[in-house]
């Protein structure tokens, strides 16, 4: 649609029926999420959460969500069909930028008011991260927030959030802010980030004592590594920002561009946003969802990820995922001496994760250098029959696993090691997520380099062409193999972690629908892509602990694979790339749809005929 | 064709699919240097032949032997399709194959890619031979983009090129394997002539520039005329001429393999 003068003033700023539509979703959909989240309703009544959540004071932070929402939505929209557009050469200017541009007065005025909005959605953020209680809107609980240092340190990001979309928002503008001079920018900067790391720690008092570094107190110093952690973010923060070339004067084009420009700062910001998610909301969250945090949703991330390489990056369908994963555990219990075959010595579970490793890596070798020669659907048959192996073993072979009986008490973590002794508490449950987040988000990001290397391109040209892959000099096989035992192994590491956190194994743990369940997560995130997988692994192991929570939802776990294949359905239907797909594999997809190419969703592949 | 120096020595290649004889008793010589065409009417065995050439099929007699330098000779029959490629055969398809959903440069960046030793272990953790190896491939692959005239056609995915960039692009990616022989299934099948003479020249300044043996199979007479140094006719699977084109142009047996038997070859 083009702007240029023919169009009416008066037309660009009022709000057509699609605004409104826009805005009445963005405040019901406020509406349903307070409902969600509400109070538990009891089981005689599951009403009564519905009631109480759109009768307590609760319900105000979601209306004021839905209400902003709303807004950027419709900003958004106005800002990308070029109603709202700035140009410097003919400033035809908007409502806002009038309200912002009339005097200096008034654009203080309107920043104070939205700097106001900012922080009662942070005030309502921290209280919704804080202790669960009933009620938690009234006016004396919302006060009673600021004694929490958490407060500000959730004040202090939200604003430097604020200011970075406020600038980003004025470039889609003509409007900016005044340039604030660099070196009080840096030093804002550092302060801004110094204050966060300090005040966004919980054990603040202890922090600034001398029993932090007494050694008789357990688990002191271990409280305070976040803290660190921050502190290296803000620097790290400062640094760049300190050293940044200054590409903005003389360069800058007269009319900006719609999209919105992703900077290298704006993008490590989001880093610390989501670094801040993933180390400090745990920490405020009940029990329950601690647990479920871990068992739920972090061991199934790194199977995720681990699966994603096997039928995202190569291609191969794998239905005996679970049997890596079984073999991960059994080692673990093995070593443990927790099964009835005793082993040559017994390891921390810590030194285990190596032989695991190993062992799942050596048993992917085994089942994929005969196997992988198969494609598609036969390789598909195959792993099926691999899981089910395995599962049989652990389930008959009772002189080794002890079958359907259980193992024995397999050892917890623990570091002996230069004098540190730390024992991983059973009741601690944020201890065991931690030392998960030290695997997955290194894995994270060695299994995105690889996708990007010339290991990951190899895959993308077996999967697309392998006759074509192999006239290249590419030994399909051998990277096919790779794939499998990189997959494995890491099925192999989250098989320690889950044995040794659970304590006892049972063999129908590993089950065959527990593959398909992994395997779920990977093709509804978006098969190829890491951040799709992650994503698909969140929302899709967290939605049935959230039903089971909320026990008015009348929800029934048996029911939960009914609910998973309907969804599996809709989504071939509509988006079988998954919900954040990667670009190759979306084009490939799309490719097969019409016809071109050979790699259909999972890689089968279709031969030349001799001509 | 009574030289010491041969690329590709094919003796008696039989080839059956079944009760199919596809090659019958085939025998090859390919000097070094030359620019060899192989032509025939459909179905007459030649991308059977190329097949077998590059490992795909396993010929039941007769041998086949590659020279990738004077003294060295590799026996082709029995090898996988993968290390007769890293022996220094490389290939295009008849139908073009390309990896669809890549980009041009991703395509050649491959095909260098696959002669380099970066493993998993090295690619995850940028160890100092990858980054290495990566920017050498980076170069390389600009280079062949601009051997082949595609460099404005780096970013594209390689399904929006073209019919006769993609033919171009699958060389390219050919040519990034470092080869010392190009088998060329049908490169001009498809392309407009404007796009068949630059075809032609680059497959001249292959073999002159680059120094690479090049054998093609080719419906096109004008372009197999006009490049080829010697052509090989078959026909059911057989030879039955070898020459250079006018001696080819004018061989009783070629004219009715192609244009059926004619009153003067009957009597």
């Amino acid at each position: 649609m083009s702007v240029e003068a023919s169009a009416p003033q008066k037309r660009n700023r009022s709000l057509n029926s699609d605004d409104v539509r826009r805005m009445c979703t963005a405040i019901a959909g406020g509406l349903v999420l307070a409902i969600m989240t509400g109070p538990d309703g009891a089981i005689s009544d599951p009403t009564y959460g519905v009631k109480t959540s759109l009768l307590s004071g609760h319900v105000v932070g979601y209306l004021i969500f839905g209400v902003i929402i709303g807004c950027l939505l419709t900003y958004r929209a106005k800002v990308k069909d070029g109603t709202w557009r700035g140009d410097r050469t003919t400033p035809r200017r908007t409502s806002m930028e009038r309200a912002m541009s009339l005097s200096s007065v008034s654009r203080y005025a309107s920043l104070t008011v939205t700097a106001f909005a900012v922080a009662i959605i942070t005030l309502i953020f921290a209280d919704f991260s804080g202790p669960v209680l009933r009620n938690k809107m009234s006016m004396h609980a919302i006060a009673h927030q600021f004694l929490y240092t958490r407060t500000y340190g959730y004040l202090i990001l939200a604003f430097a959030l604020w200011f970075t979309v406020v600038n980003q928002a004025m470039r889609l503008t003509t409007f900016r802010l005044r340039s604030i001079p660099r070196p009080l920018f840096v030093l804002g900067a550092i302060i801004t980030i110094l204050l966060f790391s300090l005040t966004s720690d919980p054990f603040l008092p202890a922090r600034f004592s001398w029993r932090a570094l007494n050694p008789g107190v357990a688990n002191s110093l271990f409280h305070h590594w976040t803290t660190y952690l921050w502190l290296t973010f803000g620097l790290a923060v400062s640094l760049s920002w300190m050293f940044k070339r200054d590409s903005a004067r003389g360069t800058r084009p007269l009319r900006r561009s719609h999209a919105l420009v992703v900077t290298p700062s704006m993008r490590f910001l989001t880093y610390v946003a989501a670094g801040f998610v993933v180390f400090e909301a745990p920490k405020f969250m009940s029990t329950y969802w601690q647990i479920s945090l871990f068992q739920q949703i972090g061991v199934f991330c790194l199977l995720a990820i681990g699966l994603n390489i096997v039928v995202g990056f190569a291609g191969l369908l794998d239905l005996g995922y679970v049997a890596f994963y079984a073999l991960g555990a059994y080692v673990t219990a093995y070593f443990s001496g927790a099964l009835p075959l005793q082993p040559p010595f017994h390891l921390n579970p810590f030194l285990i994760i190596p032989f695991a490793i190993i062992i799942a890596m050596l048993s992917g070798v085994l089942l994929g250098l005969p196997t992988l020669r198969l494609r598609g659907d036969y390789l598909a048959i195959v792993t099926l029959g691999f899981g089910e192996i395995v599962y049989v073993l652990a389930n008959d072979w009772t002189q080794v696993t002890a079958g359907s009986a259980g193992t024995g008490a397999i050892t917890n973590f623990s570091i002996h090691f230069l004098g540190i002794n730390y024992a991983w508490n059973p009741v601690n449950y944020l201890s065991y997520y931690y030392l998960l987040l030290g695997v997955l988000i290194p894995a994270i990001f060695l299994f995105d380099f690889l996708n990007h290397s010339k290991v990951g391109r190899t895959w993308a040209a077996i999967r697309e062409d392998e006759v074509a892959a192999q006239s290249l000099g590419i030994n399909a096989l051998k990277y096919k193999v790779m794939a499998f035992a990189m997959g494995a192994s890491t099925a192999g590491v989250a098989g320690v972690f889950t044995a040794v956190k659970v304590g006892v194994l049972f063999p129908n743990t590993f089950v065959l629908q527990l593959s398909i369940s992994i395997l779920v997560l990977v093709i509804f995130g978006g098969m190829g892509s890491i951040v799709g997988v992650l994503f698909g692994a969140i929302v899709l192991q967290w939605l049935p602990s959230y039903l089971n929570f909320h026990s008015y939802l009348g929800f029934e776990e048996t029911n939960l694979y009914l609910y998973i294949g309907a969804l599996l359905i809709v989504m071939m239907i509509f988006r079988p790339q998954g919900l954040v797909p990667s670009r190759r594999r979306r084009r490939e997809i799309l490719d097969s749809q019409e016809g071109l190419g050979s790699a259909d969703a999972l890689g089968a592949i279709t031969y030349e005929q001799p001509s | 064709m009574t030289s010491n120096d041969p690329i590709f020595e094919v003796q008696d290649v039989t080839l059956r699919f079944g009760g199919v004889t596809s090659l019958n008793n085939v025998s090859i010589q390919h000097e070094r240097g030359e620019i060899l065409s192989v032509i025939g009417p459909n179905g007459a065995g030649k991308t059977s032949l190329f097949n077998c050439l590059t490992g795909v099929y396993v010929p039941q007699e007769g041998s086949i032997t590659f020279h990738p330098s004077v003294t060295k000779a590799i026996n082709i029959v029995g090898r996988p399709p993968h290390r007769v490629a890293h022996a220094g055969v490389a290939r295009t398809f008849q139908t073009s194959r390309m990896f669809n959903a890549l980009t041009t440069f991703e395509n050649v960046k491959i095909g260098v890619e696959a002669r380099q030793k970066t493993g998993p272990i090295g690619a995850m953790l940028k160890l100092p031979r990858t980054r290495h190896e990566e920017k050498y491939s980076d170069q390389r692959s600009h280079e062949l983009l601009e051997f082949v005239n595609l460099t404005h056609r780096t970013n594209t995915l390689a399904d929006s090129l073209p019919y006769g960039d993609r033919r171009r692009l699958e060389i390219a990616r050919a040519l990034g394997t470092d080869p010392k022989v190009l088998l060329l299934d049908e490169p001009a099948a498809g392309t407009n002539p404007s796009e068949k003479l630059a075809l032609a020249e680059l497959i001249n300044r292959i073999n002159t520039e680059l120094d690479i043996s090049i054998l093609l199979i080719e419906h096109d007479m004008k372009l197999v005329m006009s490049l080829a140094e010697r052509i090989i006719v078959l026909n059911f699977g057989g030879v039955i001429a070898e020459g250079t084109p006018q001696q080819i142009q004018n061989n009783p047996l070629v004219i009715e393999a192609y244009l059926g038997a004619s009153d003067e070859a009957k009597q």
